[in-house]
């Protein structure tokens, strides 16, 4: 019974996660959890695998061995040590329960900012311009971009082109949110504005999981820290400890640069 | 001052051919190409490659020469078609091979990134396609778009070699009958009315796609 509710706790599970891009490993056995509510920071160097990761989570990259849970339903399973994954229709709406905020923010350039929130839901979920639209404006009123909505992206700065790129994905519904690196294409001056959303919905117990080199955000804002290097998560831990006492020589030698 | 006008009046009764022409192979060959090029980057290996040696073909040999085939060589296996089907068929399967390039070249520059955002909001590939990639693409190509179709204006021409009255057929056959240059002038000018029209039209349809521009 104790176990039962740990499960159903468990949003996201990879297990033994391996992925090589040719003669590159670049996860060379991944386990990780993510429970409910849980805000997860993901750090390490360049390279080290951390949007490979994401990526692999939500089917943009097919992992080579390991298995992937998502809400207790299996996106790809372990069979004889392949990676089978599941059908079509049922892989989409897994990852379908997953929001993603890239980068490069990619919002839909021939599209207003209200009809990139609104593209979605019509097309995917089949819902009617007059039903999505009051929940589009409040998610851009929550981001303060509702005197925005009918703006293109070309006209926003890069930090209210990234918000809105957060209530895109936020208008899915999604149950966890996976950030890479949201802040790294931004002026320094609007990193804030973004963070600040992030932490509005870190707030509301949304399940984050943000790979960022905002070490102030790790350590403000997330429950647990993992750091990642060449393929591996290195170590792991809650904010507090992981950075004031790291016990890996890499995570110091990381951490230190950092400061 | 009659006789002008009468010359006038006969071209004017040749451009029907030229616009019908144009006007069909380009209605036709648009869409035709946008499949073709949808086929191309598929990714179904079968069909790009084929789709690939249609456009090879069509590239590689002359309009005349295609136009020359369908008119003489398919009666020959007992397919018989009108002078002007005959004309459409050969026009639209050339310029559907062109705009497939084009298109195809137009898909292909952009941004992974826009197949990213959509796959993750769970969209399907027909519908990123639908109504993410190609509403771009269409922005992006209209410049070479315009090219082409101007080209077609031009190339509509060649069927004067199929015995059709067309505008430069018309033209030249008064200029045999009269051993006057005018009608040639009169038909330059209908054909330089025609490319202005086309080029006011894609200059509006560039400033309507482009408001979502920086
Ligand atoms: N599509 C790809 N093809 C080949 N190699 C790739 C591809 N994507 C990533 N890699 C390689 O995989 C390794 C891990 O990349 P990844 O993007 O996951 O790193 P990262 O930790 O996110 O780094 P950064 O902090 O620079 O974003 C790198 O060596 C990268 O060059
Ligand atoms: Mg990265």
């Amino acid at each position: 019974m104790e176990n039962m509710m740990h499960d159903h706790d468990v949003m996201l599970r990879m297990r033994q996660i391996k992925k090589r891009f040719g003669p590159l490993e670049v996860l060379k056995g991944i386990d990780l959890e993510v429970c409910r509510g849980e805000v997860l920071a993901i750090i390490g160097p360049s390279g080290s695998g951390k949007s490979t990761t994401l990526r692999c989570l939500n089917r943009l990259e097919t992992i080579d061995s390991g298995s992937i849970e998502i809400e207790g339903q299996f996106l790809v399973k372990s069979e004889n040590g392949a990676a089978v994954y599941a059908a079509p229709a049922e892989s989409r709406r897994l990852v379908g329960c997953m929001g993603m905020v890239f980068q490069q923010f990619n919002l839909f350039p021939h599209m207003t900012v209200l009809e990139n929130l609104m593209e979605a839901p019509l097309q995917v979920k089949k819902m009617t311009p007059a039903e999505i639209q009051p929940a589009a404006e409040d998610l851009l009123k929550k981001v303060g971009l509702y005197e925005k909505r009918h703006a293109y992206p070309s006209r926003l700065s890069g930090g209210q082109q990234q918000r809105v790129a957060i209530a895109r994905a936020l208008a899915m519904k999604p149950d966890i949110m996976l950030f890479d690196e949201p802040t790294s294409a931004l002026d320094p001056e609007l990193t804030g504005e973004v963070l600040k959303t992030m932490r509005e919905l870190a707030a509301e117990h949304m399940t984050m999981v943000v790979v960022t080199h905002e070490m102030a955000f790790a350590r403000e804002a997330a429950n647990r820290v993992i750091f990642m290097a060449d393929g591996n998560i290195v170590e792991q831990g809650d904010p507090q400890t992981f950075f004031r006492a790291p016990k890996e020589p890499r995570t110091q030698a990381f951490l230190k640069n950092m400061l | 001052m009659e006789k002008l006008m009468e010359t006038v009046v006969a071209i004017l009764g040749g451009s029907k051919v030229t616009l019908e022409l144009f006007l069909v192979t380009l209605v036709m060959a648009l869409p035709l190409g946008l499949l073709v090029s949808l086929a191309r980057v598929s990714g179904m290996k079968l069909l790009s490659r084929l789709m690939e040696l249609y456009i090879w073909i069509m590239r590689g040999t002359p309009l005349m020469l295609q136009l020359l085939f369908v008119y003489f060589a398919l009666p020959m296996i007992g397919i018989r078609l009108s002078d002007i089907t005959a004309a459409l068929l050969a026009f639209t399967l050339n310029y559907a091979a062109y705009f497939a390039e084009i298109f195809r070249a137009g898909i292909q520059s952009i941004e992974r990134g826009q197949y990213e955002a959509a796959k993750t909001l769970g969209m399907t590939y027909t519908q990123t396609m639908r109504r993410i990639i190609i509403p771009q693409m269409i922005r992006r190509v209209l410049p070479p778009i315009s090219n082409e179709t101007i080209n077609l204006v031009k190339d509509t021409s060649l069927i004067y070699i199929l015995a059709m009255n067309d505008l430069l057929r018309v033209a030249r056959t008064i200029v045999q009958r009269d051993f006057d240059m005018t009608p040639f002038f009169i038909a330059a000018v209908f054909y330089l009315a025609m490319t202005f029209v086309l080029t006011w039209i894609f200059k509006r349809l560039e400033a309507h796609y482009g408001k979502y521009d920086a």
